[in-house]
């Protein structure tokens, strides 16, 4: 019986989920759409995630290019270094660093603010006045996550690069020109559809999780603390997987 | 709502208050972290139980964590996933100049130089870092630690420095976990998904995995680990405002503790590989 239990508890947390993403989905299409929560919700992701993305995507577009390089000049072909950014910039680096800052930054505070409603019960005011909260509250905050994350993501990609442009060319004498040349060499449009694809999918599971794990907090401030614990966890694990289905899948479909 | 009428700052004032308040918290943070640092002394003279009691935990973890395996789980599940990149990224990427037989030299030189560290460093911070900050939080908000400090216990040795270094003990047997799970994922992707034959697979992989590189990998990521431990506890020992407050906090302990994860790699990398690369192609 006890088995039941421990496999039950997460199974039911699962479906839960699920319930909440289908609701969220028939809900998003359903009038009146929040505006309102969602351009507040749009505009609050952005600010917290803008600086630390940025600031995020130089450091590791600069270590992905020292690899490569490292590679390639041993090689002898260092002025392929662009291809080498190019390819780590969009394929990887753009929608992984984009997610993690929207997960850990902007997921996180929807968690906690939902979480801090749930438990002051303020969701089950809602219902009592007739408000649905997944229209009121889900559906905002999951488009904007989706969004944010989908704007976002080009503009990692363009940061990183020209951060691995200034290393390549000013710390590891790469010439400039063969370096831009380089870039568009292995990667195209159909990595970069994908690398949009990537990002807008992240930003949408870390939305849904955020708000799941928000809505169904229980047992006072330590509980809010745990479900956004648990809601960085669940979404880098859903993240790193998508990120590796997803990958494998595009080069399937573009190849 | 009966509110005193009280002195407006004007803009300007207040853009130079925040900006003095924003110096004045990188101030007080040094001094929590070198304090935390400095205090880890105490923890093996006075709370060794707090530390292995912390300890085992960190490696189960707590709430749902615990239902699902545990933070050895998730540094696998992560560790996984990125090491069927190398399969699916690499093989399909080397297969298009045709030297995708390289792969297993991919999985050898990307998986031990940068994947697995930073991915075992997100595991990281999202699992027992994050879990600490939520915790000591919650523990803050509820005047927990206020009540630890009046019965005179060490509150920084027993809350923060114990985690810290619970969080270094932990950190040698999950990577070793994490590096495993990456050259199995690699290696599986390469050889039974995408059928290259294990022989060229191996032959690659062995010739080209660095047993220094391994070392300094496992270097970095304690390196990382004790940033990202200090960071999460300063977090949870300074959070306010309620419930909503222990969440932001953990929101802001993971964007700080990822970022500084990434910039000791990227320092100890440009440290230890420096120009020459420490990599021979022809052996």
């Amino acid at each position: 019986m006890r088995d039941v239990v421990v496999v039950g508890k997460p199974m039911r947390a699962l479906g839960g989920f699920f319930a909440m993403a289908l609701d969220t989905l028939v809900q998003t299409f359903r009038s009146p759409f929040a505006w309102r929560e969602f351009l507040v919700q749009a505009w609050f992701v952005a600010r917290v995630s803008l600086v630390p993305t940025l600031v995020l995507s130089i450091p590791f577009t600069v270590l992905a290019v020292f690899m490569f390089n490292i590679l390639l000049t041993e090689l002898g072909a260092a002025d392929f270094s662009g291809t080498g950014a190019a390819l780590s910039a969009v394929l990887q680096i753009g929608p992984v660093v984009t997610v993690l800052v929207v997960a850990g930054a902007g997921a996180t505070a929807m968690c906690a603010d939902l979480g801090a409603r749930t438990i002051r019960e303020e969701l089950d005011a809602l219902r009592v006045m007739g408000i649905d909260p997944i229209q009121a509250l889900v559906v905002p905050r999951v488009l904007a996550a989706t969004l944010v994350a989908f704007l976002l993501s080009p503009l990692v990609v363009l940061v990183g690069l020209a951060g691995g442009f200034v290393f390549s060319v000013y710390f590891q004498h790469v010439t400039p020109g063969a370096f831009v040349a380089g870039l568009t060499l292995i990667t195209g449009l159909a990595d970069v559809v994908v690398c949009l694809v990537k990002a807008t999918l992240f930003g949408l599971t870390a939305g849904l999780i955020a708000c799941y794990m928000g809505i169904s907090v229980g047992g006072g401030p330590a509980g809010v603390g745990n479900a956004v614990n648990e809601t960085v966890v669940f979404s880098f694990l859903a993240l790193f997987v998508i990120n590796t289905v997803v990958t494998a899948v595009g080069f399937r479909v573009t190849l | 709502m009966n509110r005193v009428a009280k002195f407006r700052p004007t803009g300007f004032e207040r853009k130079i208050s925040q900006w003095v308040a924003g110096w004045d918290r990188i101030g007080s943070q040094i001094q929590f972290h070198v304090k935390t640092l400095t205090s880890i002394r105490e923890v093996f003279l006075y709370y060794r139980v707090e530390l292995i009691r912390l300890v085992a935990q960190m490696s189960m973890g707590v709430g749902a964590l615990a239902m699902i395996g545990g933070t050895v789980a998730v540094i696998a599940i992560l560790t996984l996933s990125t090491g069927a990149l190398i399969a699916a990224q690499g093989f399909s990427q080397l297969g298009q100049i045709g030297v995708e037989a390289l792969t297993g030299f991919a999985s050898a030189y990307f998986n031990v130089r940068i994947l697995a560290p930073l991915t075992a460093e997100f595991a990281l911070a999202a699992t027992i870092g994050a879990g600490a900050t939520a915790q000591l939080g919650a523990m803050r908000i509820n005047e927990e630690i206020d009540a630890l400090e009046v019965i005179g216990v060490r509150a920084i040795a027993y809350l923060a420095s114990a985690r810290v270094l619970a969080g270094l003990v932990v950190v040698v047997p999950f990577y070793c976990v994490a590096v495993v799970m990456t050259f199995f994922a690699a290696r599986f992707g390469t050889t039974v998904v995408y059928g290259q034959s294990s022989g060229v697979y191996d032959h690659y992989f062995h010739t080209f995995l660095s047993r220094t590189d391994l070392i300094w990998s496992f270097a970095q990521v304690s390196i990382a680990s004790v940033v990202i431990m200090v960071i999460h506890t300063y977090y949870g020992f300074t959070a306010s405002g309620g419930p909503a407050g222990v969440g932001e906090a953990v929101g802001r302990a993971t964007r700080a503790s990822v970022l500084a994860a990434v910039l000791v790699t990227v320092a100890i990398t440009l440290a230890v590989y420096g120009q020459s690369g420490n990599f021979h192609l022809a052996g």
